[in-house]
């Protein structure tokens, strides 16, 4: 059976196409070259004046494990609008904020969306994220394992092991955990707070294993290149919402010297103290640094007003962010010597000026930073808001006149204080494209997603091009996922289970040894128990696992 | 549904440990060693506990089905459960005494034919998620209580029969990460339940269920160091609650450790008032609270169903997804007749039949032991246990860890799991 989209307008920056009108065809669940005249067309598709991406590739969302779980146990008040639909799923509904794993995979593919990455899967709750994920339809899925609290490492760092040991733990966390890439949350920070350290900035040490921040991202980074990791070490930095953290991200940036990282929800890291009240914008700063710094990558974690909850693995700043928790309550963790979790819900308001400055940061960011193909689109969900509102997002960066109307919606001195409303650039489609597919395939590795290559698998998005683009992006006309349509007129029509994409680097096994004694010695469970196996992921035949083969080298 | 998992491809080490999983409380042991017996029961080797004795001691139900009495085989059963569930007004599926899988085809099932969702011990994980949405906590785990905790304040916590191995596990264990702290550590137990002849090392501070409340809010207040007259609260002087509010500021790492189950009604508030304290201390040291809790595959259900619904239980499939903690409890829906059709599930054999339920005739039981009056019920369908009878995963007390459960005997009994998805198939 080949499929031809005919008479679409493609936008596909990874093969250097922007806005040409092509044919697509596709066969099983691939695309491929046009076929000869012997070959028949079965299905053509006219989809003329239409706009044609590749799927949407999501690198930074929290839609699986244990604190997104927590956010939604908490949060009954945000799913009560439910509703079953019984004629289409899902047949339940649910609030966007933290919704359950079918409602989350339903969302983002009528969105237009095909994968999505958990970044923060704890190790030790690896088997929970992927039966969460393995029950999230629609989108193929991976998680980044969660280290640099852990009390096994901080250990190693404190005994000055040799970097090789380092790799090869990493190495067996990847397997064992299935993981994708690797994070580091508040890099010794979450096991500070553990020992009651309030703070950490970059070069101050863990109070017990006397480690720095500093020397835990540059051995993490290290030994991630060493593996030959697609994605870079994936950091979430010191000093995550703190007034004055602009220089530690800069810090951060050249503490890096060369070595490629992924720095994510960067607008939670932008922040200076100028002002009356202490709190300014450091985006420009941030972008400068950025813009001259090749090996750095980023997505930006936009704030939108509203209701949302955060939920991180960084409780040290959590703790303190609770205060301002809306509804007051909220939940705080610290997690089998592995890491911890904070889970705060919250309300962004345009009226406050702290909240109304974090958006113009992150917009800001998105406008000053140059090369789209080192900047996602992410709100860091739901920690920003919800991704249900990447469709505005969107708008606001495609549209200098929309942006201004909003602009003059915030606190007024957040406005003021910002250089927003100077910022004239307007995103193209193609940096859509870009900054939406794919740029986070080509640094997640993921060779046949982001791009409509002959080859590539079929993960299209078809839009009806409107000059409102929230309206646009909000509701494909056609979706379609391995070659098959999965949503028509931002409606689910066919429930298909996407693929766990994990990174099998070489390591010496060696170290498992190690890991056995430290688990017998200090732990509640074996070794062997928290191993997700690869059948688990395979979920009985519904699941499918998809070994990253592309390596730093590309 | 997920098979036995074979050993992976990708790592060189084989999972072969004599050791074996505990899935009989939601401490989930995972370093038991049994031994066969001839009639198909386990006997303890090492590291079992009363509990863990006591039902490995149990043999396989004989895998035969009845419909109202009668044998019948398993497609045959699935039929008759089915057409009791289609014909239902309100079919409730309750005790969800299951692993993971079990929920899975438990939420599937329910929203196919509009039933309510509760658990055996859902009043406990009710008043649990009720803290976690009314003010939320700070927790913690089974490993940080162990490297961690230089104090652990158990609070109604019964070692002696529920939890036994907490003590192996967190209180005493050979090692630990920071091991100046663990010499010193500390354990109280403020409770009514006596156990000090095995444990005489921990410190008791005697107190009633009924006490209990009135004694964490003293408590509460000095920890604050708010004004407080009288010199005795519920039992115990003021002298000794002053001190042990000392000992809790002073230490690096206070673990409040509590089982809601034994807490009685006023459950709620007592382990709201824990938080409080856990939050005080928090102000200027460091502290988190566990409960211990969760068995018979509560802790699973909890998870499983918030994940796939947004909602921790206690939940009505139909045109619309109703969560209704009060209302939708089993108990009250059994007592009223508003549920005319059970299906109650306990796949470790511990609480095989409801009580409240009258109508026997419109009940399913999948069990993994005969219920009493197993001739008046419905349909009656034994399974396996999770863990002995068949792979499964389930979640630990401190709902971090899921842990792998591997097969043990082969008896031919069914998973939950499977037999729902044959029930789902007919309905």
């Amino acid at each position: 059976m080949v499929i031809r989209l005919k008479g679409g307008t493609v936008f596909d920056p990874a093969n250097g196409i922007d806005g040409e009108m092509r044919d697509i065809y596709i066969q099983k669940d691939q695309i491929i070259k046009p076929p000869d005249q012997n070959q028949a067309v079965d299905e053509t598709i006219d989809i003329t004046g239409r706009v044609v991406m590749p799927a949407g590739i999501d690198l930074h969302t929290h839609i699986g494990g244990g604190k997104v779980n927590i956010a939604r146990m908490m949060l009954p008040e945000n799913h009560a609008a439910g509703r079953v639909t019984q004629d289409q799923h899902p047949h339940w509904e649910s609030g966007h904020i933290a919704p359950p794993a079918p409602i989350a995979g339903y969302r983002y593919a009528e969105m237009g969306y095909v994968a999505c990455f958990e970044p923060a899967m704890l190790p030790t709750n690896a088997r929970q994220t992927h039966m969460e994920l393995a029950d999230t339809p629609m989108i193929d899925k991976g998680a980044y394992a969660l280290l640099g609290n852990d009390d096994f490492l901080l250990r190693a760092l404190r005994q000055k092991r040799d970097p090789a040991f380092i790799r090869d733990y990493i190495g067996w966390i990847l397997h064992a955990s299935q993981a994708l890439a690797i994070k580091v949350v508040n890099p010794g920070g979450i096991s500070a707070f553990k020992f009651n350290q309030r703070q950490l900035d970059l070069d101050e040490r863990n109070a017990v294993y006397g480690v720095t921040p500093r020397k835990i991202l540059l051995a993490l980074s290290t030994a991630v290149e060493s593996l030959g990791l697609a994605h870079p070490l994936h950091i979430h930095g010191c000093n995550l919402g703190v007034p004055g953290n602009v220089n530690t991200t800069i810090s951060t940036i050249t503490a890096l010297d060369g070595i490629r990282a992924h720095l994510t929800h960067l607008q939670f890291h932008s922040y200076g103290t100028e002002g009356d009240r202490n709190f300014s914008s450091g985006a420009a700063e941030i972008a400068e640094i950025v813009n001259r710094s090749p090996n750095i990558s980023l997505d930006v974690g936009q704030i939108m007003f509203g209701r949302t909850v955060t939920e991180s693995g960084d409780v040290m700043q959590q703790f303190k962010g609770s205060e301002f928790a809306d509804p007051k309550k909220w939940v705080g963790m610290d997690i089998e010597c592995d890491a911890g979790c904070g889970v705060v819900p919250f309300r962004y308001k345009s009226r406050s000026f702290v909240n109304a400055l974090q958006w113009a940061i992150g917009l800001e960011l998105f406008l000053l930073i140059d090369d789209p193909w080192r900047i996602f689109l992410t709100t860091d969900h739901p920690n920003g808001a919800p991704f249900t509102s990447y469709p505005h997002l969107i708008r606001l960066l495609m549209d200098r006149s929309f942006r201004r109307d909003m602009l003059s919606t915030i606190h007024a001195d957040a406005a003021a204080a910002s250089h927003l409303g100077s910022l004239a650039r307007e995103y193209t489609l193609y940096e859509i494209a870009t900054i939406t597919r794919a740029a986070p395939a080509r640094s997640l590795g993921l060779t046949e997603f982001g791009s409509l290559g002959i080859g590539d698998k079929a993960h299209i998005t078809v839009y009806k091009d409107q000059p409102n683009r929230e309206k646009m992006f909000a509701k494909p006309e056609l979706v379609f996922k391995d070659g098959s349509i999965i949503v028509r007129k931002g409606r689910i029509v066919n429930e298909v289970w996407g693929a766990t994409h994990v990174a099998r680097p070489d390591y010496d096994r060696g170290v498992e040894r190690e890991l056995d004694r430290y688990f017998d010695r200090y732990m509640t469970l074996h070794k062997d128990n928290t191993r997700v196996t690869d059948d688990e992921i395979r979920d009985g035949g519904r699941g499918e696992l998809v070994i990253n083969e592309a390596t730093t080298s590309r | 549904m997920p098979s036995e998992p074979t050993p992976t491809k990708h790592l060189a080490e084989k999972i072969n440990r004599k050791a074996t999983v505990c899935p009989f409380c939601a401490l989930l042991c995972d370093d038991l060693e049994v031994r066969r017996l001839p009639d198909d029961s386990f006997a303890i080797q090492r590291n079992g506990c009363s509990r863990a004795d006591t039902d490995y001691a149990r043999p396989p139900a004989i895998p035969q089905p009845l419909i109202g009495g009668q044998k019948a085989d398993f497609e045959t059963a699935c039929i008759a459960a089915a057409r009791l569930l289609r014909n239902a007004k309100q079919p409730l599926i309750a005790g969800l005494g299951t692993d993971v899988d079990g929920m899975r085809a438990v939420i599937r099932l329910a929203e196919r034919c509009g039933a309510v969702l509760d658990h055996m011990h859902g009043e406990t994980l009710n008043a649990l998620a009720g803290i976690l949405q009314s003010r939320g906590g700070y927790f913690t785990t089974l490993s940080e209580i162990r490297n961690r905790a230089d104090l652990v304040l158990l609070v109604g916590v019964d070692l002696g029969d529920r939890y036994e191995n907490f003590v192996r596990l967190c209180l005493k264990p050979k090692f630990g990460l920071h091991t100046h702290r663990l010499k010193k550590r500390h354990v109280i137990d403020l409770g009514a339940r006596p156990f000090e002849s095995r444990h005489p090392d921990i410190e008791r501070i005697r107190c009633s269920t009924k006490n209990l409340p009135e004694t964490l809010n003293r408590l509460l207040a000095l920890v604050r160091d708010a004004p407080l007259s009288g010199s005795s609260f519920g039992g115990i002087s003021r002298k000794t609650l002053q001190a042990l509010a000392t000992k809790m500021h002073k230490s690096a790492y206070c673990a409040m450790v509590f089982t809601p189950a034994t807490m009685g009604n006023c459950r709620e508030t007592t382990v709201s008032t824990i938080f409080d304290i856990v939050d005080e201390l928090n102000r200027a040291g460091r502290a988190a609270g566990l409960a211990l809790g969760g068995d018979d595959g509560g802790q699973s259900a909890v998870v499983t169903c918030t994940w796939q619904t947004g909602y921790p239980l206690r939940v009505r499939f139909g045109e619309t997804i109703e969560y209704d903690p009060r209302g939708n409890a089993f108990g009250k829906l059994l007592a009223s007749g508003e549920a005319d059709t059970l299906l109650w599930i306990d796949s470790f054999g511990r609480n095989s039949s409801p009580r409240q339920f009258k109508k026997l005739d419109n009940a399913i039981v999948l069990s993994a032991v005969r219920p009493k009056h197993v001739d008046n019920l419905g349909v009656f369908i034994p399974v396996g246990t999770p863990g002995i009878d068949h792979y499964a995963r389930l979640v630990r007390t401190d709902s971090v860890v899921t842990l792998p459960l591997h097969t043990i005997r082969r008896t031919g009994l069914p998973s939950v799991a499977n037999v729902l998805a044959g029930i789902t198939a007919q309905t």
